[in-house]
């Protein structure tokens, strides 16, 4: 297998801004996202919500899963209260993103590579929510969109990128460790780009970039820490990458849990265990979640 | 009677919210190390309902306050365990863990033994209750014999306090409930057929597998028992307290080389029981390590 170096693939990504199956609500919505809760246009996301009927069906469809209580949502309105304006806004950005790689080019299962990367969103709230970080939302926001590179690589090197997967998933490594043998870079570089082109903010840039390679990010950056924990504990149960990942982490002893025990001592005290067990125990339904909201469904919403 | 609810498990969220449930949760917890984290408190619930009515307290607030009543918390508090951690056990109940041994762990001591010239495994089944758990092991690690651990010699030990239980172990005789999630590859090389509904264990496991009733409390045996390199002891430490649960730690750390690990139940925490393990993720399941002599945190394993 050929390595591709970053520089030639850059143009590529460059030419991603242009592509037609972009959808023109991203770079509104990722600016919306941006804003203060109380600063943002709750008709507008409304609106938003309602201009493509999958995304609208899949606002509702979370609204009615369990997490949310059950209840009979009907309307896209009544949904956005259900859910919140930011959760709504930030499953938005992941429908549009889903439509930017067309249908035969996905090198991951669509359901899988959305499990991951909503299981990481709603791990990184709970966790922050958990270390009593200052803005859980935001570690949703970042933890969706942490492996926004391999949306990107899947899209530039359709063909090498799979074969990157199956060699991954047939020696039961890491992704990353894959594509630095078959690609020659990572989905942590080429997402950083497309995530600066798109004018994400800059703390959800750094976790795209770092959360792999925490050492290299800039100092004190828990956001940083908070989404490497999380894609960990997705990895380390049933929301990886839909293949065996050959691995035994201490997470105690991980750079990353240092650095956050630095910033709130407190958490030098938690229960690890206890903890795990918390995080186990809502997989089961942030796995219903993801399926109810990326899974096909046969039947229609009640 | 409010017995009926534990069918299904799905209480009304309302009943949920009741925090006397959060109280037992965590009283739970302290007493014998099982978690029931927030999401699973509907299974918590079902299990108090019964023991509810079969106290006759009609709340949950009414049976937090039965439970911490001197005179019948240990009692209730055991029963209350046996609900929890109820049915009979089969083989193969944690394919995590064994995934976990097979892909990260047999590697690691693999390497490390190799290097001494040392090919010999030895595990530990402590508390293993009618002998599902070490016939499974018995039959991964022939299994394995094939792969990574060809020209390896290993033995399984088998204990457990209960005499009954050892009896029936070393009978080795299962019927279909045992053996569900065995498959028929397995069954047919590693048993015979015993009467028309059950099957019995070959010589071959058999021969790997040492028995033996032992008294985890038992120091004198407890100390006896050197070089293991895997421990398994599911639901066993709960009904210990935690005087006691920190003294067979103590032994199990002893029991184990450096290097080795101790797996216990789905749910079961060692937290402010012993600290020197670490507690090691591994995909679907969590270990405790015991990390070799000089070990430092800072160098990468």
């Amino acid at each position: 297998m050929k390595l591709q170096k970053l520089e030639e693939i850059r143009p590529k990504i460059k030419a991603l801004q242009s592509m037609p199956t972009v959808p023109a609500i991203v770079q509104p919505l990722s600016a919306m996202l941006q804003l203060p809760s109380d600063r943002v246009d709750m008709d507008r996301v409304v609106k938003l919500v309602s201009y493509d009927g999958t995304i609208a069906a899949q606002c509702l469809r979370m609204a009615n899963s369990p997490l949310f209580g059950r209840r009979n949502t009907e309307t896209v309105k009544s949904a956005v209260l259900a859910l919140g304006l930011k959760r709504v806004q930030a499953i938005l950005l992941s429908c549009c993103l889903n439509q930017i790689v067309p249908q035969d080019k996905w090198a991951l299962e669509p359901t899988t590579f959305w499990r991951h990367s909503l299981g990481c969103a709603l791990v990184s709230n709970r966790l922050a929510n958990l270390i009593q970080y200052p803005d859980p939302e935001k570690a949703y926001l970042a933890g969706l969109l942490h492996d926004l590179g391999i949306l990107v690589n899947t899209i530039v090197c359709t063909d090498e990128y799979r074969e990157c997967i199956r060699a991954a998933a047939s020696n039961h490594i890491p992704l990353l460790q894959s594509e630095e043998q078959h690609l020659g870079f990572t989905h942590c570089q080429t997402g950083k780009i497309l995530a600066a082109q798109w004018n994400f903010s800059p703390e959800v840039i750094e976790v795209i970039e770092y959360h792999h390679n925490i050492a290299s990010a800039p100092a004190g950056r828990p956001l940083v820490y908070l989404v490497h924990l999380s894609d960990l504990l997705c990895r380390l149960r049933d929301l990886g990458y839909g293949y065996y990942e050959a691995m035994g982490v201490n997470l105690g002893e991980d750079q990353a849990w240092a650095m956050l025990v630095e910033t709130c001592p407190a958490l030098a005290k938690v229960d690890m265990a206890r903890l795990t067990m918390d995080i186990d125990g809502a997989m089961e339904e942030i796995v219903t979640i993801v399926d109810a909201v990326f899974k096909p469904q046969h039947a229609p919403a009640e | 009677m409010t017995a009926d609810i534990s069918k299904t498990g799905q209480e009304t969220p309302q009943d949920l919210r009741d925090p006397a449930y959060l109280k037992i949760r965590d009283l739970i917890y302290q007493t014998s190390g099982i978690y029931q984290p927030e999401e699973k408190l509907y299974l918590l619930a079902s299990r108090c309902a019964r023991r509810m009515s079969a106290v006759k307290m009609t709340t949950p607030a009414a049976y937090l306050e039965f439970l911490n009543n001197r005179a019948n918390r240990d009692t209730e508090l055991r029963l209350m365990l046996n609900e929890i951690t109820i049915g009979e056990t089969y083989m193969f109940r944690s394919p995590s863990q064994l995934d976990a041994i097979r892909n990260v762990i047999l590697p690691q001591i693999v390497e490390s033994k190799n290097k001494m010239g040392f090919k010999r495994l030895r595990l530990w089944s402590a508390g293993c209750s009618t002998g599902e758990e070490p016939y499974t092991l018995a039959m991964f690690l022939l299994e394995e014999s094939a792969k990574q651990l060809a020209g390896w010699t290993f033995d399984i030990l088998a204990t457990d306090l209960n005499d009954n239980s050892i009896a029936a172990a070393k009978a080795g005789i299962y019927g279909e409930y045992s053996l569900r999630s065995t498959s028929d590859a397995l069954r047919k090389k590693y048993f015979k057929t015993y009467d028309d509904k059950r099957l019995q264990a070959a010589d071959q496991l058999k021969s790997l597998i040492r028995f033996d009733r032992v008294n985890l409390n038992d120091d004198s045996k407890m100390t006896f028992l050197k070089g293991i390199d895997i421990i398994f002891c599911c639901n066993v430490l709960i009904y210990f307290d935690l005087v006691s649960k920190r003294k067979v730690m103590q032994h199990f750390f002893s029991n184990l080389l450096p290097g080795g690990y101790l797996f216990l139940g789905h749910a079961e925490s060692l937290y402010q029981v012993d600290d020197r393990f670490h507690l090691v993720h591994f995909p679907g399941s969590i270990g405790y390590w015991k990390p070799p002599v000089g070990y430092n945190a800072g160098d990468k394993r």
